[in-house]
């Protein structure tokens, strides 16, 4: 048994349309027609105590939603969900106590009051004891450097500040499992970093299952043995971001830059993807032929002025098995 | 023993709402401060105002000046604390950015945690600027003020009755947007009702009888014009009992509604995504 199981989860929004003019304007307040989006479709997964799952995708692929029905405030189409044993929309108060929720886009610190003034609210409303209040307080200070703005008004934080400061807020309580939704979003790369410091922190010392959305390949890198790939509302990929280098990190890039201009230029074993000036990107497949045999071979025929290899990148793969599936030939086009 | 527990424990989270917006308004002083002159300004247009109008009269139907200029005054104080409550816009505001819908994932009420957040930012506006302006008022202007303890323990208890009646109405509208997509026109006649049907600064007593009968069967004169009525002593004996009645009655079917309203938008954030 996961701590958090999902089965054939979905979520259909009904969209009202919108008429056009006046006379549609008074139709509308007798009979809308209205448009089905399915954001979620028939997702299922498990996390287990302890993981770290990285929910991925691209904009509107359904990942808030995902969260918004994990924490209780959305109502399932269909499917199921459980949380630590409890359904999240049937027992909303019950699961916000054994959960903490970020959404990055949005605060839940009073905007006026200095930031230490919603930390004893959030004590307050969640009935933390004293001691364990003060016990919470200080090592989020220590790890989050909270200390140089706890008495600032959140209204005058940066947006690392900010963001660390929510992050502490939604584990005052202790809660089991922490949900992020898009915590790294707008941070600059110092405050991302810290950032991800942070969770695998929480993660390692407290025990604290995460699942954070992302459309940001690194955080998954640095922080997520385990990721969920989803688009269009439907799981691409659930495992290890290894095996996914695996699948398509054999494919690479060889840049050579050449003396002269190369004509009909071609090469068996490696496909041109792009030319400029004297400047080939060449890919090629590691089972095939080795980064060596390619540049002997190009170097019979022309005179090479300097090479570079590149690894795929992970966005790159992650485009191409949003484009063609985990399945699907691996022919992307690496910029 | 455990269900007191309960109970002092609910009332001690609310209430740090209470204390965390009376902090609030400390820290945004001058504001209040800004307002207060708004205020004051408007007292004394409609005071210049009823006094042109009471000009050589000594009476108009049967209220003297003395008492109209105790009812502005009134009337302008209470205005005055009900402004330093949650406005109407940000309400709105909180429904369409979806903040409201984040505050369902919190183990309280969402309604009641709104109400004791207001009276923090309240009880700091009455303590700072009512109190001591209107004190200097009544003592120079020297109007009509309540001339018994239990008028004025009446006054206290309606003016009371009256902000909670204006609480539901103004959430209410607020959740209205819910399911608008242009919420001028709701604004619009909230304030209208608001400003014409309470009393808040024409009393009702001049008004047209068809007027003052159509007043008479809406919540809104539960707000000012009941409390201003008993202060200025226009409202005495049985008719003080029937009026707090009505508002008793008035408070129970605002909130009815409120409630209403409230469970039909919780329905709405968590099947729509609000
Ligand atoms: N309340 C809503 N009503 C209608 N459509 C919505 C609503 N919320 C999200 N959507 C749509 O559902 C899809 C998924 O949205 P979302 O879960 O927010 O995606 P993500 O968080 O991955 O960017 C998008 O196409 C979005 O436009
Ligand atoms: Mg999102």
């Amino acid at each position: 048994m996961g701590l958090i199981e999902v089965n054939h989860l979905s979520k259909h929004y009904q969209i009202a349309k919108r008429q056009e003019g006046l006379g549609g304007a008074l139709r509308s307040l007798f009979h809308r027609e209205y448009m089905t989006k399915m954001a979620v479709q028939d997702i299922s997964f498990a996390v287990n105590r302890g993981e770290v799952v990285g929910y991925i995708g691209p904009n509107g692929a359904g990942k808030s939603t995902t969260i918004k029905m994990l924490t209780g405030i959305l109502v399932p189409t269909s499917g199921e969900i459980r949380v630590n044993g409890i359904i999240p929309f049937k027992e909303r108060q019950k699961n916000a106590r054994q959960i903490g929720v970020v959404f990055g886009q949005r605060t839940q610190l009073w905007w006026d009051l200095p930031t230490i003034e919603s930390f004893e609210l959030l004590k307050q409303v969640f009935e933390v004891p004293d001691q364990r209040y003060r016990q919470n307080m200080a090592t989020f200070s220590d790890i989050l450097g909270l200390g140089e703005f706890l008495y600032t008004p959140v209204r005058q934080l940066s947006l690392g500040q900010r963001m660390r400061a929510d992050i502490a807020a939604s584990l005052l309580h202790d809660p089991v499992i922490l949900f992020l939704d898009e915590p790294t979003i707008g941070l600059d790369v110092v405050a991302k970093e810290r950032m991800r410091t942070f969770i695998k922190e929480i993660n390692r010392e407290r025990g604290v299952t995460v699942i954070l959305t992302t459309h940001d390949m690194s955080d998954i890198e640095k922080l997520c043995q385990r990721m969920i790939l989803i688009d269009k509302g439907r799981v691409m990929y659930d495992g290890e971001l290894a095996k996914i280098k695996e699948r398509f990190g054999k494919e690479r890039v060889l840049i050579v830059d050449l003396e002269g201009e190369a004509t009909d230029f071609s090469i068996a074993g490696a496909a041109v993807i792009k030319q400029e000036g004297n400047r080939m990107w060449l890919r090629f497949s590691r089972d095939e032929v080795t980064a060596s045999q390619l540049i002997n071979q190009i170097s019979e025929k022309y005179e090479i002025k300097d090479v570079t290899i590149k690894d795929p990148e992970i966005d790159v793969m992650i485009r191409h098995i949003y484009e063609k599936g985990m399945d699907g030939q691996a022919d992307y086009q690496q910029e | 023993m455990i269900l007191e527990v309960i109970i002092l424990g609910t009332f001690k989270m609310y209430g740090e709402f209470s204390r965390k917006s009376f902090q609030r308004a400390a820290a945004y002083r001058f504001d209040a401060w800004t307002r207060i002159i708004g205020n004051v300004m408007f007292l004394f247009m409609w005071g210049f105002i009823w006094y042109g109008l009471y000009h050589g009269k000594g009476e108009v139907e049967g209220v003297s000046f003395q008492a109209m200029l105790s009812y502005i005054l009134i009337s302008q104080a209470l205005q005055g604390l009900h402004g330093a409550g949650t406005p109407l816009w940000e309400i709105q505001e909180r429904v369409r950015t979806g903040d409201i819908a984040m505050e369902m994932l919190r183990p309280y009420d969402y309604p009641t945690r709104m109400l004791f957040s207001d009276f923090g930012s309240i009880t700091f506006y009455f303590m700072t600027a009512i109190v001591p302006l209107y004190t200097v008022l009544f003592l120079v202007l020297k109007p009509v003020v309540p001339t018994s303890f239990s008028q004025g323990g009446l006054f206290v208890v309606s003016a009371i009755l009256g902000y909670l009646i204006r609480y539901c109405i103004e959430l209410t509208f607020g959740l209205f947007t819910f399911w608008l997509v242009e919420t001028g026109g709701v604004e619009d006649i909230f304030y209208f009702a608001i400003s014409l049907f309470s009393g808040s600064v024409i009393p009702l007593w001049f008004f047209p009888g068809w007027l003052e009968q159509v007043a008479g069967y809406l919540p809104f004169q539960g707000i000012f014009f009941v409390p201003n009525s008993i202060f200025v002593g226009q409202l005495t004996g049985q008719a003080v009992w029937d009026a707090l009645l009505s508002q008793v009655i008035w408070l129970l079917i605002c909130y009815a509604i409120l409630r209403f309203v409230w469970a039909k938008a919780s329905m709405k954030i968590v099947i729509q995504g609000g």
